[in-house]
């Protein structure tokens, strides 16, 4: 989870005193790196761009309390992850929706020959198509990097909900991209 | 051969993320199994193009929603605090004006002297003060509507919250001018319960004028830090 953050302390000072060229450079670094979470996280890059349209509003408000024990990229990535995370329950607390419906009949979903269908089509629209509660599991561990303890504390899932999420995920994805 | 692995404990060895004797026997099924070798594969495909996507870039608006966002949330900040501010001195002065009515009401006799009543004629005297209070009101009452209009035509500029809490402490001035009509009724010579509406009046009277202001400054709009300067 360590990502390089060359943030000086000048521009983060800025930014706590209602500097907003100095936000918008903050913007400009760590957007990009965000809004893949938020978008992949929410399975909608419309939705992604109103989650970091949120996050960044939440920053604004709350950097003035920012210390600097973490750098402010990780800082950064911690509020869009609580907040993606507060989306999701938000969400699922809504729709109440069933998670998947891929069962463990591997064979429907094994590729008539062996080959590398991944690499051929697009990933990432796939992902946004996964049903809610695999694709979070799945963005969190497989792209994010993130060990399945972690997740199911995040989640509030069991860690073998988890791993059984992710599988689904990468099932469907597989089906998805043949 | 030994029974097919469940899919997740595949998942599971796919991530080399099994224990070492359960992946030693998984390994073992795998090695000589078609299917699941090509599954545990195709799952390692999987992650593997999962972790090389690209970061996403969103669209160059959407920083230009932020800095609107921020701008339109730096006005109501300072609103707020203006506001909290106002509603804090006007909970003050009414709990003060509550506090010294009651008191001098339960302390003073009806009769309590008052510069009219002082007057040798008690019902001439009560007479005397309902007139000028009544004069005192309709002059009052006059600049009430007048500021009232006024805040009516600019309560789109102020922001949802604050115009409920501009909604909110007008009904306690009014509630406290009630109040005051209700003391005075009850002891029309008494000279706090002439005080207290008064200064409910002038309370309202504040109000008024400070949210009147208060629209204005926000009609101006904030006084951020020009971007670029």
């Amino acid at each position: 989870m360590n990502r390089t953050d060359d943030v000086s302390p000048d521009l983060v000072e800025r930014c706590q005193a209602g500097d907003v060229d100095a936000f918008e450079e903050l913007y400009a670094r760590h957007s990009g790196r965000i809004f893949s979470l938020a978008a992949r996280m929410a399975g909608s890059p419309e939705t992604g761009e109103d989650l970091l349209q949120e996050i960044f509003l939440q920053a604004y408000r709350k950097i003035g309390g920012f210390k600097g024990d973490a750098a402010v990229g990780t800082w950064l990535y911690r509020l869009a992850l609580n907040h993606c995370l507060d989306f999701v329950r938000s969400r699922q607390a809504k729709m109440d929706k069933a998670t998947g419906t891929i069962d463990d009949d591997r064979s429907a979903a094994l590729p008539s020959r062996h080959e590398s269908p991944v690499e051929k089509i697009d990933l990432e629209r796939a992902v946004q198509q996964l049903p809610p509660g695999c694709r979070e599991a799945f963005v969190l561990h497989d792209i994010e990097g993130y060990e399945h303890r972690e997740i199911a504390k995040m989640l509030g899932i069991a860690e073998g909900t988890s791993k059984s999420q992710v599988f689904k995920a990468r099932m469907k994805l597989r089906a998805l991209l043949t | 051969m030994s029974p097919h692995p469940d899919g997740v404990t595949l998942s599971e060895f796919a991530d080399d993320a099994l224990p070492a004797t359960a992946a030693a026997d998984v390994r073992q099924h795998v090695t000589s199994c078609a299917e699941c070798q090509a599954l545990v594969q195709s799952l390692r495909d999987v992650r593997r193009a999962a972790a090389r996507l690209p970061q996403l870039q969103p669209r160059p608006e959407v920083w230009t929603r932020v800095e609107r966002a921020i701008r339109a949330e730096a006005a109501p900040r300072r609103a707020t605090f203006r506001w909290s501010w106002l509603a804090a001195a006007a909970a003050l002065l009414l709990a003060v004006l509550a506090g010294y009515t009651l008191a001098d009401l339960r302390r003073q006799p009806a009769a309590a002297p008052s510069v009219a009543a002082t007057s040798d004629d008690p019902a001439a005297a009560a007479q005397f003060v309902e007139a000028e209070l009544r004069q005192a009101e309709d002059h009052y009452q006059k600049a009430f509507t007048k500021l009232q209009q006024s805040v009516n035509d600019g309560k789109g500029s102020l922001d949802p919250q604050t115009a409920a809490t501009l909604e909110q402490n007008l009904a306690v001035v009014d509630q406290a001018i009630s109040e005051s009509r209700a003391a005075l009724r009850a002891q029309p010579t008494s000279a706090p319960a002439q005080a207290s509406l008064l200064e409910s009046f002038k309370s309202k009277i504040a109000l008024l004028e400070d949210t009147v202001a208060l629209i204005n400054e926000m009609r101006n709009g904030p006084s951020l830090k020009p971007k670029g300067t």
